[in-house]
């Protein structure tokens, strides 16, 4: 055999970037996913006594001593509670906007589906505005009864009514999506052989879907055990909030807090593990897949009984309010003045955009009869430096991490299946895999106290520093994204016909001109969804943004929870609640226009977009008067 | 049009080629193509025929490049190819999906493998016009990909692979996502453009009756290995072996005993009567061989060389299908034209007859 055409040159340029490419991945993975996590692992194991010698044991003596135990029973107790109320409400607005014919089911389906733009701390807040000692609902009751306790709404029946309703957008997804995958001839089947209404419920259509709910089921405990906006605004003593308060102690304060921060991230790494490897296990026996050649279109079913169909439209309607509620009164108040919203009284006359836009002075009287002015301290979201500064922050670092989770999947997807059946390229997969595996705030965590120090292979820098931060929160950012990134990138790099790469090949196209001009703009609607969807996810994240916080690194989630302590205290941020109600418009705003973008254009086959164009160049000539161009 | 013919067309060698894969399951090492050897002239037209998993495929695509043989050499007009990525190979594939590129019109498409050649665009404007007029599809030079038929889109990817005159034109099964009625208006154009450009081409397919109308050559293969080459009129009636005669068209084989040797002839006795047929074979008397005839070589009449009594016996608009026992032999019959002729009914003892040279000795 003669040697390959491109070795006869001398310098052979695919292998030296193949070389840098190999050194960077291992670079990238060993310094930025394996060491920090190792190092939390091994911290609890070096934990010193009070003479300073190394005790092993020493945190596992103080968990099951102290009061640790109770924070990993309280997320536990809110996982198993969130799986049966997330599984009931979700199977639930399913069911009532998919199978059962239910009047209005159209708009009952948008109420529902808000909480895909409406999510996080957002949520938390909004549902703060509603319910919390000075919420709108809190205050219409306490007229009601005066007696009441104005605290009602803390702990843990906040939390797990919340994040019942903040976490039901899978099952809002996906579940819809398995619903409406089931072949309607079998609902007729059953029900041609006799099967009641109920019966074919609950024997034909729901096992069906009980590998989505499985999997639906599995993700909700994860989230329930790794809950964090929620317990941390409504005040319940979960894992994560423990774990970010013990990473900012020291042992001034208390008892190696480090230590058992890393034990806390490891135990919630371990259920999350375990429970990852039985839902893998579970997915690998496989789907039930319709095997129907002509599949029928589900036809909504009739509730027969006339008192069942009128308690499901009350049960519609009431969870309808109860999604839609917070998100109305939030948009109505952000356009409330700030006197209006602290009275939670809408009044039209009070209608302003000082919450968006512009500042304002305020005046008031001092105890001593003093009248006072104080310059600008109402401002709008734009007006406002600190959220401004916020919303800038959180755009930059989302942004460059959501472009760098792309970059990096890009490549590391086309070197997979270009060297698809060889070891190699199961071995790039796992690693980026890798991040799935370990709860956020670990890796979060790992982050932090790893590099609050000198890190030789960042040369020599910490990155915990000042504006060194910023750094590290685009790649905790970035690390966080891959698996997503991977496994939706991976699905567009199947789509891609193998016998197109082999074309280009055979008209004379490198690897990189075929790579580039054709695989690339192939995917590329799929990796700019990936980009625009991660990019939505980081924007208003709490989660690491909490565990990072510092002065350099005050994400806009960050500055939105500041917003709700600081409200007209001694009459600086005076308008702090309007403020939140019109970040949480512009949150929905954004994430509106992004899954518009991402499941409206996106989804959208070539056919339809260039119909659509062909529509847009007809209306346009049709104004201008000139004939349309191009085809 | 008549500076459109291939300007070198060129041969290809396959200097005993072999290729190992892995087999998932046992893991054990098998020849997915086993010292395949063979010549193909330039400006012909070869066919690689044969059922599925040959190695019919890997054989073109090891042409191609996408593929590299564990043994043996490919030679393209005479100069070895082994080394060579596909991309630096003068050959142009059509593939089965077409593979045409869906982000680019049809413009975009053709054009794609001569603007890598870097083309001027006068001439690259030139070129496509040209080609998109020689496979009928002028004017719908700005139209995407979706918005053509089946056929219109292989004729796209066949102007695609003709408009950077390879040297050799390769193609992998591209009429199988056609309908049959297509199908038959595709292959007709596909040669008489190959005929027309004068164009070395290589065509994979498992149709047999695709192979016949379209190749000057047909290389049948079986589990990677070449079970016969030769012309199309070469390989229906002079099959080398059974798995050869049965896989080109239908074919009937009847068991016996040769019972005497002429000069390129024998006799062979089939339920005990004396059959004369035509063979180059070594033979000597008391020989088992089997005699291979097509069906509608096949005479049926009152009176003829081996008695048979008929049972099955139907209509099919251009023919008369009949199946008849010659002892334990089920023969089937094609009569063409039958409205001319008598037709039989199942239960009648009748005889078939054939020309010598219409049969064969295995």
């Amino acid at each position: 055999m003669q040697r390959t055409e491109r070795s006869r040159g001398g310098l052979d340029l695919s292998l030296l970037y193949k070389v840098f490419g190999a050194i960077l991945f291992v670079y990238l993975f060993l310094g930025f996913m394996v060491l920090p996590c190792l190092n939390t692992l091994t911290s609890i194991f070096t934990a010193r006594d009070a003479a300073g010698n190394v005790d092993p044991f020493a945190v596992i003596r103080f968990f099951f001593a102290g009061n640790m135990p109770s924070f990993v029973i309280n997320s536990l107790k809110l996982a198993v509670c969130l799986v049966i109320t997330v599984n009931v409400v979700g199977i639930s607005i399913v069911l009532l906007t998919e199978y059962f014919d239910i009047k209005g089911s159209k708009i009952l389906r948008l109420g529902y589906m808000t909480t895909l733009i409406y999510s996080g701390v957002a949520l938390v807040t909004g549902y703060q505005f509603l319910y919390d000692s000075n919420g709108m609902l809190t205050q219409w009751l306490a007229g009601m009864f005066p007696g009441m306790n104005r605290q009602w709404f803390s702990g843990f029946s906040a939390v797990l009514f919340t994040m019942t309703f903040a976490c039901t957008s899978n099952h809002a997804l996906f579940l819809r999506n398995a619903i409406r995958g089931i072949d309607y001839n079998t609902v007729e089947a059953a029900r041609n052989m006799g099967a009641k209404p109920f019966k074919v419920l609950f024997r034909v259509v729901m096992p069906t879907l009980l590998p989505t709910l499985f999997s639906l089921t599995v993700m909700t405990f994860i989230t329930g055990l790794c809950a964090m906006s929620a317990p941390t605004l409504l005040g319940y003593n979960s894992i994560n909030p423990e774990i970010v308060r013990l990473a900012g102690s020291s042992v001034a304060d208390e008892a190696f807090p480090q230590a058992r921060a890393a034990l806390l991230s490891i135990i919630l790494a371990l259920f999350t593990i375990a429970l990852l490897t039985m839902l893998n296990h579970y997915e690998r026996k496989g789907h039930y897949l319709s095997v129907s050649k002509t599949k029928a279109k589900l036809v909504k079913q009739r509730i027969q009984s006339p008192v069942a169909r009128v308690l499901a439209h009350i049960y519609a309607y009431v969870l309808f309010v109860i999604y839609m509620t917070p998100v109305v009164m939030i948009v109505l108040f952000a356009f409330q003045n700030w006197p209006a919203v602290r009275a939670k009284s809408l009044n039209v006359s009070d209608w302003t955009l000082i919450n968006f836009f512009g500042t304002q002075d305020y005046s008031y009287t001092t105890s001593r009869g003093k009248q006072r002015i104080r310059k600008g301290v109402i401002s709008g979201v734009f007006s406002n430096a600190d959220t401004v500064g916020g919303i800038r922050l959180s755009f930059v670092l989302s942004a460059l991490a959501a472009a760098l989770a792309c970059v990096i999947v890009v490549v590391a997807v086309n070197y997979i299946f270009k060297h698809k059946d060889k070891k190699r390229a199961a071995v790039v997969e796992a690693c980026l895999l890798f991040p799935w595996l370990l709860p956020t705030i670990l890796i979060c965590y790992s982050f932090r106290t790893f590099f609050n120090g000198e890190v030789w292979y960042v040369l020599g820098k910490n990155l915990y520093y000042r504006e060194n931060v910023r750094f590290l929160i685009v790649m905790a950012y970035t690390v966080v994204k891959l698996p997503f990134a991977l496994r939706m990138v991976k699905a567009a790099f199947y789509a891609i016909d193998g016998e197109l790469e082999d074309a280009a090949r055979n008209l004379g196209a490198s690897s990189l001109v075929t790579f580039l001009r054709v695989k690339l703009p192939i995917v590329l609607p799929s990796v700019l969804a990936v980009f625009a969807l991660n990019f939505n996810a980081l924007f208003t994240e709490y989660d690491m943004s909490a565990t990072f916080h510092s002065s350099y690194g005050k994400s806009y989630a960050m500055v939105i929870q500041s917003m709700t302590a600081e409200e007209g205290r001694d009459g600086y941020n005076m308008n702090g609640s309007g403020r939140r109600c019109a970040s949480t418009v512009f949150i929905m705003l954004v994430s509106g226009l992004i899954l518009y973008l991402v499941y409206g254009v996106g989804a959208r086959d070539l056919g339809e977009r260039l119909e659509r164009r062909k529509k847009r160049r007809e209306f346009f000539a049709r104004i201008t008067g000139r004939r349309p161009a191009g085809n | 049009m008549a500076d459109m013919r291939a300007k070198q067309p060129k041969g290809v060698k396959l200097d005993h080629i072999s290729k190992i894969y892995k087999d998932p399951k046992t893991g054990k090492d098998f020849y997915a193509v086993h010292d395949v050897d063979l010549t193909i002239e330039p400006g012909t037209f070869v066919t690689l025929l044969g059922p599925s998993g040959c190695g019919k495929t890997t054989t073109l695509r090891m042409i191609a490049g996408f593929e590299s043989p564990d043994e043996g050499e490919i030679y393209l007009g005479g100069e070895p190819i082994n080394a060579l990525t596909p991309n630096k190979r003068d050959t142009a594939m059509v593939f089965q999906s077409y593979a045409l590129f869906p982000h680019y019109n049809v413009f975009d498409n053709v054009a794609y493998g001569l603007r890598l050649r870097k083309v001027s665009k006068d001439e690259i404007q030139k070129r496509v016009t040209e080609i998109l007029k020689l496979v009928e599809l002028s004017g719908m030079e700005q139209r995407m990909t979706n918005q053509l038929s089946g056929g219109q889109q292989q004729r796209v990817a066949l102007a695609r692979a003709l408009v950077v005159e390879p040297g050799v034109l390769l193609f992998d099964e591209p009429l199988s996502n056609l309908d049959a009625k297509l199908r038959v208006q595709m292959r007709t154009e596909i040669r008489r453009i190959q005929q027309q450009l004068g164009i070395t081409a290589v065509y994979v397919t498992h149709d047999q009756s695709e192979a016949m109308a379209i190749s000057d050559n047909i290389i049948l293969m079986k589990k990677g290995v070449i079970a016969q080459m030769g012309s199309p009129t070469e390989i229906y009636y002079h099959p080398n072996s059974e798995f050869v005669a049965d896989f080109i068209g239908e074919c009937n084989f009847l068991k016996g005993t040769v019972s005497a040797v002429r000069s390129g002839e024998a006799d062979v006795r089939v339920n005990g009567v004396d059959l004369t047929v035509v063979t180059d074979k070594a033979v000597k008397v008391g020989d088992e061989g089997e005699i291979v005839l097509r069906p509608e070589a096949i005479v049926l009449d009152d009176k003829g060389m081996l008695p048979c009594k008929v049972e099955l016996s139907c209509f099919m608009g251009s023919y008369q299908n009949y199946h008849v026992r010659v002892g334990d032999t089920l023969v089937k019959i094609t009569d063409n034209c039958p409205i001319n002729k008598k037709v039989f009914d199942v239960g009648e003892s009748v005889c078939i007859s054939f020309d010598k040279r219409c049969a064969h000795l295995l």
